[in-house]
């Protein structure tokens, strides 16, 4: 039971780095490839229809944790106090910027929206990197499991590497899917920044790998996926040509793959202790809900979470299509 | 400054700017839906600008609240870790389902009623208008449902660690607290919906633009507006009172300000709380009325804060001001709504420019209603997090220090004063736009379509 409950974080997590990805992923590479308002504008409305489902994965998500690993979620959320915070403040800036841009039709507003936007979602990118490292490599936690550590332990080389990585990963990830929705010179803009950005990921890949076995104990399952990961991004290279729902989709697998990776290395722990703590870290079986309460939670999340899956690809397979630039 | 009120201050006024925003859309939602739904089926030009106008409008709300609510899960386990540890596995759980049952539905089908708009809607639109509805009351649903829990907790075991553990999923939904109070939250959403459309309509028929839609508006929100006043008192205030006399008669005698325990109390209409003394300064009564109220029998013996340690009292006198403004407001809006749907039904008042100027003015009034009646329900049920089980100065995050919250607090006023006068600008300019001058300004800006 707390093994599906596990799942169920790692799977609602994967679905926002996926689709919340691509949003983060155009936003950081808009101001280079789009190269006038037009552009922006299509850009923008790339995403418009999309955004906000997405973001829902991460808001449900943190409540999904609260109701399966309450302990978890209070440790977390409050031992990083400030990160999380500005995580919240950063998300604002990115949902406003979007919303507002075209509600006033004058081009310094929509100028001032679109750094925001800008800035907003390439810093939740660090930060989602910067956090995601800071799990890999182990947390300084006490018994109960909140974090004990300073501020500057989070800023170390192996975090930020990894953020370096999920910026370079998640604007690979932009690049196809503002491929795959809109037409004309965006459109090829749009596939030169993936082949741009494809060598900078295969880099940062392969150093973060050897990083990460430097830093933590990496399972048999942990390296299956980083295999897989890796045969996905040299088939994002090898297909090329192929059309570009295959390749977004393969962007997809390449991010998931990865999600896997660190699933199976943080697994049993959501709060994994760094090797010289004194704590063991917070594990799926100390943080969870009682049995029942993990049953009744686990019920309707998934329930809700398959109605989802099924509503919304009908929406959106109803708003698919290209968003056409004028030219 | 003490930790627990810096998260106590954050908490307040975060949730107060929050809350204008879901009150304006769980308010406007009906109204969204009802004219694309109308819309679409006649093919009416003029509904559908109704439905472009409201939706535009109810999307610069929705966009504040996402942004601002978003603080609000979040803050549980920042700024309350120790309430979420204890009984997180209770209330995670409506609010887990709030994010997967409500706000993918919400958001999904705004993006689907906003984008790829036409002159009339389509049937996806019309579609999206009823589900966004949906997914904004279930929203408040599960909010309140939490909210109720906190206030009157059912359906929960309590482990062996001390901490809460959800028992009956059903019982916690399904609890009569968690429905009186929710209906009552929906009624006064619904006031400020019927108030809101009806003010604007009120504004663009004295200044003589948009006659035609504008009459659509004042007709539709001085119906929903006297339906809903008259049902946010009774019967979903009286049901909200009665359980809070059963469950929490502590906060009953500081909302009314009944110090001593009195048989054939008498409802207090004014009068200043004086803690003190103990006893109302300068009251007016209307005897035996507050027995009646909480118990339905004139002589009933309602018990007064004095029947209670001085360390089991809410802040009296906010929780007693707070009641009264509401009450005082909500008895003023009925009082509007008749003599409006009166004037209505006699057909004059599209000409009464003296009742459509106080209809235009009384718009902010329900927002203040709405805060007002939480901050009855929230305050009043101090010093308890969980109603009973848990004191909210032992909630808190034991590893956030006072200036941490004081730090972050100072940014979100920061940030919501920004938003604040963002958000009045943006609607203002959309009501000076109009609904039927947004197709030229529409076509005079850069616009890829798609």
């Amino acid at each position: 039971m707390n093994v599906a409950a596990f799942v169920v974080i790692a799977v609602i997590l994967t679905a926002y780095v996926l689709l919340d990805g691509y949003d983060l992923g155009v936003a950081a590479i808009a101001p280079f490839v789009a190269r006038n308002e037009r552009q922006r504008l299509a850009a923008m409305q790339a995403i418009g229809p999309f955004w906000n489902g997405n973001e829902v994965c991460l808001i449900a998500g943190g409540g999904i944790l609260f109701a399966l690993f309450p302990r978890a979620y209070a440790a977390s959320f409050s031992g990083f106090y400030l990160p999380f915070i500005v995580v919240l403040w950063l998300l604002m800036g990115r949902g406003i910027s979007l919303e507002l841009r075209d509600h006033y039709p004058n081009r310094m507003w929509r100028q001032f929206w679109d750094a925001i936007f800008f800035l907003s979602s390439a810093l939740l990118v660090v930060f989602f990197g910067v956090a995601l490292g800071n799990l890999i490599r182990g947390l300084p936690l006490d018994a109960q499991g909140y974090f004990l550590g300073t501020f500057a332990f989070l800023l170390n080389w192996y975090a930020l590497l990894v953020a370096v990585f999920a910026l370079g990963a998640l604007a690979l990830h932009g690049a196809a899917f503002l491929a795959l929705r809109v037409d004309g010179e965006l459109n090829q803009r749009a596939k030169m920044a993936v082949r741009r950005i494809w060598p900078v990921v295969l880099v940062l890949f392969v150093l973060v790998t050897v990083a990460t076995f430097f830093t933590h104990p990496v399972g048999a399952v942990a390296v299956a996926f980083g295999v897989l990961a890796f045969a996905a991004l040299l088939a994002l290279r090898a297909l090329a040509r192929a059309p570009e729902a295959a390749i977004f989709g393969i962007s997809s697998a390449f991010l998931a793959l990865q999600m896997g990776a660190v699933a199976a290395t943080l697994f049993p722990y959501l709060l994994p202790a760094f090797p010289q703590s004194a704590g063991a870290g917070l594990s799926i079986y100390d943080a969870s809900s009682s049995p029942a309460a993990l049953v009744s939670a686990l019920g309707v999340s998934i329930a809700g979470l398959v109605a989802v899956a099924v509503y919304g690809t009908i929406v959106w397979r109803m708003l698919a299509g290209k968003v056409h630039v004028a030219e | 400054m003490d930790v627990v009120l810096a998260d106590r201050l954050q908490f307040a006024f975060t949730i107060m700017f929050h809350y204008l925003f879901p009150i304006t859309t769980m308010g406007l939602a009906p109204f969204v839906a009802w004219f694309t739904v109308r819309a679409y089926r006649t093919q009416d030009e003029e509904r559908a600008r109704a439905a472009a106008f409201w939706t535009k409008i109810f999307t610069i709300n929705f966009a504040i609240g996402v942004v601002t609510g978003i603080p609000m899960e979040f803050q549980f386990g920042t700024n309350w870790a120790a309430f979420s540890a204890k009984a997180g596995a209770v209330v995670g759980q409506p609010l887990a389902m709030e994010g997967v049952y409500a706000f993918f539905l919400e958001s999904i089908f705004l993006g689907a009623l906003f984008y790829n708009r036409g002159r009339i809607p389509n049937k996806l639109q019309a579609v999206a208008g009823v589900m966004v509805w949906l997914g904004s009351w279930l929203s408040g649903f599960f909010i309140v449902a939490t909210d109720a829990w906190m206030q009157h907790p059912v359906g929960y075991v309590v482990a062996s660690d001390g901490s809460l553990q959800m028992g009956n999923l059903a019982a916690v939904l399904l609890s009569p607290f968690a429905w009186w109070q929710y209906t009552h939250v929906l009624a006064g959403a619904l006031v400020t919906g019927g108030f809101v459309v009806a003010g604007v309509g009120a504004y663009y028929l004295l200044a003589g633009r948009e006659e035609a839609i504008a009459r659509r508006f004042v007709h539709l929100g001085t119906i929903v507006a006297i339906v809903f006043s008259m049902l946010v008192i009774f019967p979903t205030g009286d049901g909200n009172s009665k359980n809070v006399t059963q469950y929490q008669p502590v906060k009953l005698a500081a909302m009314e300000g009944l110090f001593e325990s009195t048989k054939g109390a008498p409802l207090a209409i004014i009068g200043m709380p004086d803690l003190q003394n103990k006893s109302l300064i300068d009251p007016v009564f209307v005897p035996n009325i507050l027995s009646f109220l909480a118990y339905g029998n004139f002589d009933a013996n309602v018990k007064g804060l004095s029947a209670y340690a001085t360390e089991l009292w809410p802040p009296v006198e906010l929780t007693y001001y707070a009641y009264h403004v509401m009450v005082g407001l909500g008895t003023i809006f009925v009082t509007i709504a008749a003599v409006a749907a009166l004037l209505l039904w006699r057909k004059r008042l599209f000409q009464t420019r003296w009742m459509l100027w106080l209809m235009m003015l009384a718009m902010p009034f329900p927002y203040i209603a709405n805060e007002a009646g939480w901050t009855t329900t929230e305050v009043g049920r101090q010093p308890w997090i969980v109603y009973g089980l848990m004191k909210t100065a032992s909630a808190a995050s034991p590893t956030v220090v006072t200036g941490e919250t004081i730090f972050t607090l100072i940014g979100f006023v920061g940030m919501y004063f920004i938003l604040g006068v963002l958000f009045i600008y943006l609607v203002l300019r959309e009501i000076g736009i109009g609904p039927s001058g947004e197709a030229q300004v529409r076509e005079g800006s850069v616009e890829a379509v798609s």
